[in-house]
């Protein structure tokens, strides 16, 4: 089931893989599951969303934290 | 010399190992819960049904099952050990659908005696408000048994909207691909929120006119 705060994630430039359950968007360099969107608040979810991301990596936010492998194969997936 | 099969090919192979296991689990679940229902079954009105399955995940279903469970959805092929298809809580399954919603309300109570040391997980409602889709549960019938099986109890029709919806939607098929969209999605969420609403409805009806029931169905 896709997270109730999906408007937010939308509204923030995220779109939505149905078969990884997670948010992404490529400029942002951000990744979001949908566990970790539900196991959070509105407030930290737009606080996290609001943070710039200045490392040159991607973010994955998930609970727990996915392996580098899984990483690197959901990168590749969502081309980022 | 290193195990080079790949997860998904050791899960294959477990799952056969487990398949005799999954069945005694499925024997045992249906077979209690009809045993259960028997009174009820034989007391239904012409216009209400009590639709008992039961059913194994099949192989390639219960390993998808269990990838959508890990972080992103993906295994990792450094911890393939690490995964069992055992972890699934509905290898072995029974659903009970039921009509009118006071059958299914009725049949929640007669299982909830015999689910008594098991799991509650009910499915939400699309609004978050809202009463339960279907009531859910999960267990053993013995605690050193290697399967958990699961037993849901769901309004009729949902019931069968999700046979259908569950098979196009969730369950990977090439022919299927892009057609998982957000309107797709929202659509499915507003026909379970209609059929819902419908039973609610249904029922309310049924409480005010008793003695109209058949002439509500035309």
């Amino acid at each position: 089931m896709k997270a109730a705060k999906d408007p937010i994630l939308r509204a923030a430039g995220y779109a939505y893989n149905f078969d990884r359950l997670a948010y992404y968007n490529r400029s942002a360099k951000k990744a979001f599951s949908v566990e970790w969107v539900e196991d959070h608040t509105d407030k930290e979810l737009r606080e996290e969303l609001s943070k710039t991301n200045n490392s040159g990596e991607w973010l994955v936010y998930a609970e727990p934290q996915p392996s580098e492998r899984v990483k690197r194969e959901f990168l590749a997936e969502i081309g980022g | 010399m290193a195990n080079s099969r790949s997860v998904e090919d050791l899960l294959r192979a477990e799952y056969f190992r487990l398949l005799p296991d999954a069945r005694r689990a499925l024997l045992e679940t249906e077979t209690r819960v009809r045993s259960a229902l028997l009174d009820t079954s034989l007391a239904l009105q012409p216009f209400e049904r009590l639709v008992v399955t039961a059913r194994i995940k099949e192989c390639e279903n219960a390993i998808n099952s269990l990838r959508r469970r890990q972080p992103l959805g993906l295994f990792d092929s450094d911890q393939a050990a690490e995964y069992s298809l055992s972890a699934l809580r509905d290898l072995a399954a029974v659903r009970v659908m039921a009509f009118p919603k006071r059958r299914v309300d009725e049949t929640h109570g007669i299982l909830q005696s015999i689910l008594a040391g098991w799991t509650s997980d009910p499915i939400p409602a699309v609004e978050e408000s809202g009463v339960p889709l279907a009531y859910k549960y999960f267990g053993k019938w013995n605690s050193d048994a290697p399967i958990t099986a699961e037993v849901q109890i769901v309004g009729l029709l949902i019931g069968l909207f999700w046979e259908v919806e569950h098979s196009a939607i969730y369950k990977p098929n090439p022919s299927l691909q892009g057609v998982r969209t957000d309107v797709v999605i929202q659509s499915r969420d507003d026909v379970l929120t209609a059929l819902q609403r419908f039973e609610a409805e249904f029922a309310n009806a049924m409480m005010a006119s008793p003695r109209r029931e058949e002439t509500i169905l035309r």
